[in-house]
């Protein structure tokens, strides 16, 4: 089944890792995800922006539960499987970032833990698997 | 600048479409019983009304265009005056009542109307149900799928990581919630509760239950505002505005909105709402252990524990045993939403800001019944809505 992200031009994936596609200014070290095509930090002198990668191992700040099925535009499989979304810190280039939990069960997240950035199916459609990046829990 | 008095309020009731309270009521019909009511309760008619400063409501009436205001001026009757239609989010009800009372304290009219109403769809709140890439919220709810509970769950689970906090001492917040609500006519939810009510309803976003957030709802709320000069001539129980202030959020901001933020170097996560909070201090002149009572907009539990804290209302990690001790109750030392908040009145977004004056200016008036705060004398109201917006109010008698 041909697998392609679910919005285009956000991320790559190779090996199933996630690489996001964002940017940074090099002035105030600021990391954008999306890529922004200006610096937008107000105590910042001059914006310069060039294309980052985001990817490998963060820190897990928080998670939470989707215990019913969320409104559209959200897109998944039936019937609804629950599933986990957590807030992970890049503590590397200073981005916060939010993802679906890759996790087989929840008890194996724990908030302060290190997570990696992979490349998931998040629903399937015309034959196609359409994917996310998600954070996986490294033991 | 001239002092702005609140010399009328009132609400419609509460309810969900359907039901006893607001029927299929439109909009319009609700806002005008509100209207009505807070016309009434200050003494003036719809003639000395010299502008209107609504909140644009995306889900409900005003053309389509947030033309909310518009729709309340024909309604009541169209005399010509300025309308100014606000949108802020769930904080636009604060935005409207910002505006109108910039206008009075301008010395630009003397009585100006504030007004908010919804009538809101079924279930969750949804994006514009454009498929924009260039959107971040469409981007967040495509990739991720995050609504609204489910981001007030990473908030309230990270807590319980930093504080301990239990899933009993959250379900202890939605029961003194609801302990209050008994003594409003005006909530949706009527009716006290126990703990165990709550940790048997069910999860909507692990670690919170349903018990514990906001549903919406349909609702509406009116102000009247004027000079303290035309005050006199009018009702003799007006309350003064101390400040009313608004804000939008630091670019350094922790919390989770978008896909993607900066590490926050403090422990900053609502910025807006602080900012809001602290210049409407600093302009009234008063402090956070001055408040009598504080009316902060409770979309979930989690707010009534975490934004006292972030305001100085307390000390950060004392929310919990507040709670516990009953000194967040009406009787207690640092009484938070007396009315019953959004847990029990469920969101009528665009209303909520200019609610909540209704329920400051009843409790500096003394006129609250059995969830009176004694002797109330500073009340300070909050809200926050999408797109980094932010609304204080401080009443003072
Ligand atoms: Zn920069």
């Amino acid at each position: 089944m041909e697998r392609v992200p679910a919005v285009e031009g956000l991320f790559s994936e190779k090996d199933g890792k996630a690489e996001l596609i964002g940017s940074r200014c090099t002035t105030c070290k600021t990391a954008y995800f999306p890529k922004a095509a200006i610096c937008h930090n107000p105590k910042c002198d001059k914006s310069e922006i060039e294309e980052h990668r985001f990817g490998g191992r963060g820190k897990l700040w928080s998670y939470s539960v989707q215990n019913f099925p969320p409104p559209p535009p959200h897109k998944f499989d039936a019937p609804y499987k629950i599933y986990a979304l957590g807030v992970v810190d890049l503590a590397d280039s200073g981005l916060r970032l939010m993802g679906q939990m890759q996790v087989e069960n929840f008890d194996e997240i724990k908030i302060g833990g290190t997570v990696e950035l992979v490349v998931d199916a998040l629903y399937h459609e015309n034959d196609k698997e359409f994917t996310s990046w998600k954070f996986k829990p490294v033991a | 600048m001239q002092e702005v008095q609140v010399i009328g309020v009132g609400l419609h009731a509460f309810g969900k479409t359907g039901d006893k309270v607001v029927g299929n009521k439109s909009v319009t019909e609700l806002c005008r019983t509100a209207v009505d009511a807070a016309l009434k309760d200050a003494g003036v008619s719809w003639r000395d009304i010299q502008a209107v400063s609504a909140a644009s409501s995306r889900f409900s009436g005003g053309k389509g265009w947030g033309l909310n205001g518009n729709d309340v001026v024909e309604e009541m009757g169209s005399t010509g005056v300025p309308v100014y239609n606000l949108s802020a989010g769930c904080a636009a009800g604060g935005n409207a009542f910002n505006i109108g009372y910039t206008l009075v304290a301008s010395g630009q009219h003397d009585i100006v109307l504030v007004v908010g109403g919804e009538v809101m769809p079924k279930g969750f709140i949804q994006t514009s149900g454009v498929e924009e890439v260039t959107d971040p919220e469409f981007l967040r709810q495509r990739c991720v799928g995050m609504p609204g509970p489910s981001f007030w769950s990473l908030l309230a689970r990270r807590r319980m990581f930093e504080y301990g906090t239990t899933e009993e001492q959250f379900a202890k917040v939605a029961v003194k919630a609801r302990k209050c609500s008994v003594h409003n006519p005006y909530a949706r939810f009527q009716s006290e509760i126990t703990v165990e009510d709550v940790l048997k309803s069910p999860y909507v976003s692990d670690p919170l239950r349903l018990f514990e957030i906001c549903p919406v709802s349909n609702g509406a709320a009116a102000v009247v505002l004027c000079s303290k000069e035309r005050a006199k001539k009018f009702s003799g129980k007006a309350v003064t505005v101390a400040a009313s202030t608004v804000a939008t959020m630091q670019f350094d901001d922790g919390l989770p909105r978008g896909l993607a933020s900066v590490i926050p170097s403090g422990a900053t996560l609502h910025s807006e709402a602080k900012g809001a909070v602290t210049k409407a201090f600093e302009r009234a002149g008063v402090g956070p252990r001055d408040v009598s009572l504080t009316e902060l907009q409770d979309n979930t539990v989690y707010y009534e524990l975490a934004f006292p804290e972030e305001w100085e209302l307390c000390k950060p990690g004392e929310a919990e045993s507040l709670v516990e001790k009953g000194e967040t109750l009406p009787t207690g030392k640092m009484p938070i939403n007396p009315s019953g908040g959004f847990v029990s009145f469920g969101e009528a977004t665009t209303a909520m800001g200019v609610f909540q004056v209704c329920e400051l200016t009843w409790q500096l008036r003394g006129e609250s019944g059995g969830r009176q705060v004694p002797n109330a004398k500073i009340g300070l109201g909050q809200t926050l809505g999408l797109g980094g917006n932010a609304t204080a109010v401080i009443l003072k008698k």
